[in-house]
């Protein structure tokens, strides 16, 4: 089986409800359904929450998970399980998937952007680097893709300055860097300076600022796939994956509705229907979509029960024990779902899929071991996922038998 | 006259050196006189001042202070400076910082000690390095403290370890007093030590976050004490001498010569004023070092005068950090932002002074030539407090260009700097007419360039 070039991840921190993504339950009372109904897809049978019909319309393009399952109810550590595959603790800070897979791929790319790119910001709350340290440090884009010009700090340089003040700018420099330590220690680090400005500069007179141009795309593309930071971020992301960048990364945050649930996730459900649904058609219509594997989540779920009274007025609080996930391309087929929940999708009825499984399968479909060797400082014995069953991987929606 | 001495005999600090007839080959040794280093291999007093506000007090002088140090003739103008600084809180809270990362001070994963206890024990460091308490006494009350992590800010050394065992914390005591990273603790070392803290506990109480540490039975962590503190003294005292020397010596520092003393303020003051400490960097052979991450933000913010934003996400709802705050003084190594971590700031997972990174990447290279954050920051460099009626802007071109080195390089522009710069502005055809050169522009491209030299980058 071919190994997936690239991965794109969309992240949704917060932790967005099963209910009203993919495990609607219809028939379950309004105190678990708030009263919404689901509706239909392009694959019979299968059926989605009523907020998300662009996605109705290409469901053969994606997979959904509905028995996402761990103990973690915390944003940190359920974070950290998710994106790593192991528990908190132990003395070590385990690297997330991103900077794993990036690594894992960083020979067979020759790009100048970083092989790990973040839009815009970093989780935060926790490293995605961990012990991996400096070598698999992701490029954090910060900006506004949905501005008129998306300025990605240190890329792209700043609105006005010319490539001929540019030049001017860089000929002076040459003249007044003039502290120049003979021999020894000083002259070591003022070469690593001297060659990281070199690096730099050939990195931002390059392509890879083109990368970031969202203007060379047709403002009917721009409009599929919304004028919003995750739209047009999905659209970066799109440029990204054509770019080879191997890991990108998508962070959505705002899926946190304790309080006023249904108004909060109706608003992240449009704007995010819209976008990926666009983001899975482009990359299928590009052909680009069997050699990346997209996958979105959060950290968790959500409470199956609303709470409708003050301070909530219709919240729903963490849950881990039963969530959903989408998964599309790189190797796993469209059109299924994986597993089934309770009445209320407040636990797995058959088929659960751990975090570590969930992983495991986006690590082989990448050409990635989960049980080969993860390497840290220490000189640990360590693997890339804990040691696990291979039973748990999603095979039984694999493209190819891996 | 043919003398064949190895160059490298003629290292400046080198007995060779110091033998050498200066007198009749003065052109002989390596050194020429420069901005940055005098004949004899000593940094210049542009420098000095430069790199002890830099050392001491986590920030550079302003024009101020670097115009008064350099042109004071004073024989003991250093031991003043040094004193001055020692004693002002900008000391206290650039090596409160220091010590933080050692000790782990963050509310989250992996370390976990939340932000109540986060603040008491950053206030109880500070105290430690503000008053010049000794290291060993400090580290008998820290492991010696039971109650509550708000109240009693010393138990949190127990805290600040994500594994809460005797034997994870026989580490914690071996890494932070004898210099021992877990690596290289010895089974049989570590088993005695853990045996003495067998009997420590920790239970939660009904605030939140709320833990108190105690002993359970007997407690034997007065004789773990006088083992370390007492039998143990020389070891403990290389290794803080050892610990300081290498943040103002770079990794590959030694504990030096003994002292007598385990006060910060003694160690800092002794290694300050000391001849290894006074040697260029150009060949004196004086370690530069990139400036710490929150050193670099508070230099550009100041110089700017721009605000800072940070914000801690636990606990909710959010808590927003007063925008003047000066970044080393942040208390808490889960608040940060990605300046921070491009540039090295350490998470202060493992307590390692490795942790923090002084490395120069393509990464922050690239910041450091096309952020639009510094970008915005530029102009106001050029023109602090604001366009309207700032007196700067009637300066003739080559006063506001010394300025502009002052603030931003301590020292003034050497002729062939001078000249460099007003050469971009006869190009520009500045101040012929018909004209669309500005010296603000001109200005704002000496700033980007001066931001982007090793000089600048650099504590040399």
């Amino acid at each position: 089986m071919k190994a997936a070039k690239s991965v794109v991840e969309i992240w949704q921190w917060g932790g967005p409800s099963q209910l009203e993504t993919f495990d609607p339950k219809p028939n379950a009372s309004r105190d678990y359904n708030g009263g919404l109904k689901s509706i239909p897809t392009n694959v019979p049978g299968m059926e989605i929450h009523e907020w998300w019909p662009e996605l109705a319309k290409c469901a053969n393009l994606y997979s959904v998970i509905r028995t996402m399952t761990h103990t973690q109810f915390g944003h940190e550590s359920a974070a950290y399980l998710m994106q790593t595959g192991r528990l908190p603790g132990g003395g070590e800070v385990c690297p997330a998937i991103g900077a794993v897979v990036s690594l894992a791929k960083k020979k067979g790319y020759s790009g100048d952007l970083p092989p790990f790119v973040i839009l815009t910001r970093a989780k935060g709350r926790f490293s995605e680097v961990g012990f991996l340290g400096d070598e698999a440090a992701p490029l954090v884009t910060g900006g506004r893709p949905n501005s008129a010009r998306f300025a990605v700090d240190g890329i792209v340089p700043p609105e006005g300055i010319t490539p001929a003040i540019s030049q001017e700018r860089f000929d002076l420099l040459a003249q007044l860097d003039g502290w120049r330590p003979k021999g020894g220690g000083n002259a070591a680090r003022a070469e690593e300076f001297d060659k990281a400005g070199v690096e730099a500069r050939r990195i931002s007179e390059g392509d890879a600022a083109k990368v970031f141009d969202l203007s060379l795309e047709s403002a009917e593309l721009r409009d599929r796939y919304g004028r919003t930071e995750i739209g047009q971020s999905l659209l970066a992301a799109r440029r990204l994956v054509e770019y080879g960048v191997p890991y990108v990364t998508v962070n959505v945050s705002g899926w946190d509705s304790h309080k006023r649930h249904f108004e909060t996730m109706k608003r992240r459900s449009n704007e995010t229907d819209k976008a990926v649904a666009a983001f899975l058609t482009d990359l299928s219509e590009r052909k680009l979509l069997d050699s990346t594997v997209v996958w979105m989540s959060g950290e968790f779920g959500r409470t199956p029960k609303v709470g409708w009274e003050a301070p909530w007025n219709g919240g729903r609080g963490h849950y881990a024990r039963c969530f959903s996930a989408l998964v599309a391309g790189g190797g796993f087929k469209g059109g299924c779902v994986v597993g089934e929940s309770d009445d209320t999708a407040s636990k797995p009825v058959s088929r659960p899929v751990a975090p570590q499984d969930f992983l495991g399968s986006i690590y082989e479909l990448c050409g990635v071991d989960p049980d080969g060797p993860l390497p840290n400082a220490k000189g640990k014995k360590m693997t890339v996922l804990p040691p696990q069953s291979e039973a748990g991987r999603l095979r039984e929606i694999y493209a190819e038998k891996a | 006259m043919q003398v064949n001495i190895p160059r490298r005999a003629f290292l400046v600090g080198s007995a060779a050196f110091a033998a050498w007839p200066r007198g009749l080959f003065a052109d002989a040794p390596a050194s020429i006189a420069t901005a940055w280093e005098n004949q004899d291999g000593t940094a210049t007093d542009s420098v000095m001042v430069r790199r002890v506000h830099l050392d001491l007090a986590g920030r550079i002088p302003t024009k101020d202070e670097a115009q008064a140090y350099v042109s004071s003739a004073a024989a003991d103008k250093l031991p003043r400076l040094v004193d001055r600084l020692l004693g002002s809180p900008e000391f206290a809270d650039y090596w409160a910082m220091r010590f933080c990362d050692i000790l782990r001070v963050k509310s989250e994963f992996p370390i976990n000690l939340w932000p109540n206890a986060v603040y008491v024990y950053h206030a109880r460091i500070r105290k430690f390095v503000e008053e010049n308490e000794p290291w060993d006494e400090f580290g008998r009350e820290l492991l010696t403290s039971q109650g509550s992590d708000f109240r009693d800010a010393e138990v949190n050394f127990f805290r600040a370890t994500d594994k809460r065992t005797p034997e994870g914390w026989a580490e914690a005591v071996a890494q932070t007093f004898l210099g021992i990273p877990p690596a290289g603790l010895p089974p049989e070392r570590r088993a005695a030590m853990a045996k003495r803290l067998e009997s420590l506990r920790i239970k939660n109480t009904r605030e939140w976050k709320e833990e108190i540490v105690f002993a359970e039975g007997s407690d034997s962590r007065a004789e773990l004490c006088d083992e370390v503190f007492g039998e143990c003294r020389a070891e403990v005292e290389a290794a803080f001498r050892t610990l300081v020397r290498r943040w103002i010596f770079g990794p590959d520092a030694n504990a030096g010569a003994k002292g007598a003393r385990m006060g910060l303020k003694d160690v800092l003051r002794e290694i300050v004023l000391s001849g290894e400490y006074a040697r260029g960097s150009v060949t004196g052979g004086f370690p530069a070092r990139r400036l710490d991450a929150e050193v670099l933000d508070d230099v550009i913010c100041t110089l700017s005068d721009a605000k800072r934003d940070y914000q801690s996400p636990a606990p909710e709802p959010f808590t927003f950090l007063p925008k003047e705050r000066h970044t080393v003084c942040i208390e808490d190594g889960s608040i940060s932002n990605g300046f921070l971590t491009l540039f090295g700031r350490p998470a202060r997972d493992t307590g390692l002074q490795g942790e923090r990174s002084s490395d120069v990447t393509a990464k922050q290279r690239l910041y450091l030539f096309n952020s639009g954050r510094l970008h915005g920051f530029l102009g106001r460099v050029v023109l602090p407090g604001g366009w309207k009626d700032n007196p700067l802007s009637r300066l003739p071109l080559p006063k506001r260009i010394d300025d502009i080195y002052w603030r931003v390089l301590s020292r003034e522009p050497t002729a062939d700097e001078r000249k460099h710069v007003m050469g971009l502005w006869n190009r520009r055809g500045g101040g012929k007419k018909g004209s669309k050169a500005k010296p603000y522009d001109l200005l704002r491209d000496l700033v980007w360039c001066l931001f982007n030299t090793k000089e600048f980058l650099f504590r040399i």
